[in-house]
């Protein structure tokens, strides 16, 4: 018994030695082809390795080997050249039927001469009446900016913002932002005017893309989108109203909702 | 006698089929013709699922990552473990192989191949693997394993994946193998090769911590029950039958292993240190980020239903079910005779820890399913020979195997359209945070452009973008020597010939553009692209070209046109 537990312990021995022997020739193999010294004469490329916590990556520096010359005949020399920094796996954007961006500015939006912006300084209510950060009047004030303190961050899941616009109006067009620090996209954004404050009387939808109601405002066919500085432009149809809601569900990067600024372009109704 | 194999010999000698040996059934354990042919098949299947086309999906930017980071080992030899970021060395190490048989030794002559072929070779092995649980899982069960193994979306997408998913997967598996065929034979060969595939696993991702606690959890719970049943004392008894060399055995060869790894063979000691660091740093992202953070049921969600906009149905709720009632079986010990139970148990308490743990986990990606998946996978063919011997009548038994094959042809389908036509596709669930196939028309309209400078390759690249998402470009422009990346615009250096950037740059890039041409001397830029360009799915790129290199190209483009004509 005694002597096969030693046997086992030689054989144990014996493998771990022939590991390391394995181990000592590559690390000989590995030393003689040392990478080049950083900085050495003749070497045009230099490697630095940054010992800064988060990115102890290559933060190498290679300036181009020849001078290039333009058509102007000018003469690019001793450029340095930042090599690239890596990062994490960035941010997911599976959104199912999400409109491809334009790639370009929008195309002008045409209204009736007169209209102009009815939501500007009108008062706004929410389902969230103590915002986590800002305030609701940061809705109506102009500022279309997506830096902190512009915004307003309200709860989360299903939360709604009603503006007032304090008379009945011919409203073609709603405009706004939610939050386009980043291409993150809304769920579940509904746009609905209404002539009296419970959204009972002339209700229409202008907006929809509750794809499977879960917001339980019936399933809308229109398509989710990335946020943008242009903001959302809802083309409205001239519908006659008071109150402008507008509904959304979190988004790809969280449950919360966000609103930078709406605009309502419309003329008193006739 | 062993009542579990005296059972097995009984149901050998019944079958009284022709049979072939394999040399890992030490207990003499036969195989009939239509097992090895189902095995051969599934084999076959695994690798024709998985190694055709491996450059046909563009390189995700953590692949791209890791292929720059190889280029520095491949070109010199040098590789530092970062305890922050990009994970274990082994997947860069055992690239070191593929490359060398393809005679590479820069980084311009690696392919997409050479690359995605190290988690193709570990994503067959997990399949092979399994033959080493053949007599404790039992050879029908382990053949469905096998062909699940072989044939799964998720499996195949990643096993085409150049990350270190596969490979962890696949040591995790080799330890349990190994661990189990040690406890059948005592022999220390197997303790070995346990703290081997250990240190790889270590060496290999810091979410082995999950599997290895998951493992030892599932040992324990597993034992204790093994006690209950054989009396009081078992637990003790059982773990004292392990022999203090193997144990130690076991412990050394994964320390050496691992260190090796870590301390990039000997060169860099400090690695070691930062192996065992590293976890701070991946405990507080479990915690903090929010980024990819999911809810609990993201996987389950993913594998049991998933569809996205217009886009198939995707599912793998025949693994997920069969497992259920694989659990089941493991947990009552009724459907299957000729099985070890105490193995079956131990997988089942491993993957249901391993689920429960990555659920609660808010950072989540896709690839890190992998793990309990392939465990869902061991318990799924025990759930379908269960239910195919618990079926009362030849009629039920005759249904559900029919039933069977057609879900698993379905997965069959799933695995190639995943992995073939929705490869770069978001309505594809395994697809995530995934290039758009337009890095292909970034390079080539670079490579256009290169052809008709008078730098050649040599020209100058500006690629700016800021949070440094510009990859996987780097990979894509691995030929251009003068390739800078900014994350912003840089008002000093002058211009270059290409310009790559975000769209959130463009109004700093043309106020330094109209600065540096002087009026009378402009050479004005152009755009790249004629058409929008995305990076991912809605990460726009936007590209400038010299007006004169734009002309050059389309100069050098249009003798070659009417020559055709």
């Amino acid at each position: 018994m005694m002597k096969k537990g030693f046997n086992s312990i030689v054989k144990v021995c014996v493998l771990v030695l022939f590991a390391m022997s394995l181990c000592l020739v590559y690390s000989c193999k590995e030393s003689s082809q040392e990478p080049a010294s950083p900085n050495s004469p003749g070497q045009q490329t230099t490697d630095n390795i940054k010992s800064d916590a988060n990115d102890t990556e290559k933060t190498t520096v290679e300036t181009s080997k020849e001078p290039t010359t333009d058509s102007a005949g000018w003469v690019a020399i001793d450029i340095k050249l930042p090599k690239p920094m890596f990062v994490g796996t960035p941010q997911d954007t599976k959104v199912p039927n999400l409109e491809k961006p334009l790639g370009r500015k929008r195309d002008p939006f045409y209204a009736p001469v007169g209209a102009k912006n009815v939501a500007f300084e009108k008062p706004v209510t929410s389902t969230d009446d103590l915002p986590i950060i800002g305030e609701l009047e940061m809705l109506t004030d102009g500022d279309k900016e997506a830096a902190d303190g512009s915004y307003v961050e309200l709860g989360p899941f299903k939360q709604s913002v009603t503006i007032d616009l304090e008379a009945e109006y011919n409203i073609y067009a709603i405009l706004f932002w939610h939050y386009h620090k980043q291409a993150i996209v809304y769920y579940d954004v509904v746009v609905q005017v209404a002539s009296d404050p419970d959204f009972i009387t002339n209700v229409t939808t202008v907006f929809n893309n509750d794809i499977d109601n879960s917001a339980g405002l019936g399933v809308g066919k229109d398509m989710h989108y990335s946020e943008t500085a242009e903001g959302k432009l809802i083309d409205a149809k001239g519908a006659r109203a008071r109150y402008v809601r507008l509904y959304s569900k979190g988004n790809t990067s969280n449950d919360l909702n966000h609103y930078i600024e709406v605009e309502v372009f419309g003329k008193p109704a006739i | 006698m062993n009542p579990v194999r005296h059972s097995e010999d009984k149901e050998i000698a019944i079958s009284k089929e022709k049979s072939c040996q394999h040399p890992y059934m030490s207990n003499g354990m036969k195989w009939s013709k239509k097992c090895c042919l189902l095995l051969l098949a599934a084999t076959i299947a695994a690798i024709a699922l998985r190694l055709p086309l491996l450059g046909q999906r563009p390189m995700h930017g953590d692949e791209a990552v890791h292929a720059i980071k190889f280029g520095d080992l491949l070109e010199k030899s040098f590789y530092r473990y970062n305890p922050n970021e990009y994970h274990g060395p082994t997947l860069n190490y055992l690239t070191l192989i593929p490359a060398w048989l393809s005679s590479a030794g820069k980084l311009t002559e690696v392919s997409e191949f050479t690359l995605r072929i190290v988690p193709v070779f570990f994503g067959v092995c997990l399949v092979l693997l399994l033959l080493l649980l053949a007599d404790g899982l039992g050879r029908t069960v382990a053949v469905c394993a096998t062909v699940l193994t072989a044939i799964s979306p998720a499996m195949v997408f990643y096993s085409r994946y150049y990350i270190q998913e596969m490979l962890l997967v696949c040591f995790t598996f080799g330890a349990i193998t190994s661990g189990y065929r040690y406890t059948q034979s005592k022999n220390i060969t197997w303790a070995l090769l346990t703290g081997v595939f250990l240190g790889l696993a270590h060496a290999t991702k810091e979410t082995f911590i999950i599997a290895f606690d998951s493992m030892l959890l599932a040992l324990v719970l597993t034992l204790l029950l093994k006690s209950r049943r054989d009396g009081s004392g078992g637990f003790i008894k059982t773990v004292r039958a392990v022999k203090p060399s193997h144990f130690s055995a076991v412990v050394a060869a994964a320390i050496i292993v691992s260190a090796l790894f870590y301390s990039s063979f000997l060169t860099n000691p400090n690695g070691i240190w930062d192996s065992v660091r590293t976890y701070a740093t991946y405990f507080d992202r479990a915690r903090q980020n929010q980024l990819h953070e999911h809810p609990w049921h993201y996987y389950l969600k993913m594998l049991i239903y998933s569809r996205y906009g217009s886009g198939p149905v995707w599912s793998e709720a025949l693994i997920v079910f069969l497992a259920v009632a694989g659990f089941i079986v493991a947990m009552t010990r009724k459907g299957l005779s000729g099985v070890n139970f105490h193995l079956l148990r131990f997988i089942a308490f491993y993957t249901l820890i391993m689920t429960v743990l990555y659920s609660v986990i808010r950072y989540k990606t896709p690839w890190c399913l992998l793990g309990f998946l392939h465990g869902m996978i061991l318990l799924a063919g025990v759930g379908a020979v269960a239910l195919i011997k618990l079926s009362p009548n030849v009629l039920a038994r005759t249904f559900i195997s029919l039933l069977l094959v057609a879900s698993g042809v379905h997965l069959t389908w799933q695995a190639y359209s995943g992995s073939y036509k929705f490869y770069a596709d978001t309505r594809n669930p395994y697809v995530y945070a995934h290039p758009t196939t337009d890095v292909f028309t970034i390079a080539r309209r670079v490579e256009e452009i290169a052809q008709v400078d008078p730098n050649g390759r040599e020209m100058i690249i500006h690629v700016i973008c800021p949070g440094k998402d510009y990859w996987p470009l780097p990979w894509y422009l691995r030929s251009f020597p003068n390739v800078g990346y900014w994350t912003e615009v840089d008002n000093v250096k002058p211009p270059a010939v290409v310009i790559i950037a975000s769209p959130a740059v463009q109004p700093a890039l043309m106020k330094k553009l109209n600065e540096f041409s002087p009026p009378g001397k402009r050479n004005p830029y152009v755009a790249l692209f004629d058409r929008y360009i995305e990076l991912r799915p809605q990460i726009e790129l936007r590209g400038y070209v010299l007006w004169d290199r734009f002309q050059r190209q389309i100069q050098s483009v249009q003798p070659q046109t009417t020559g055709e004509k």
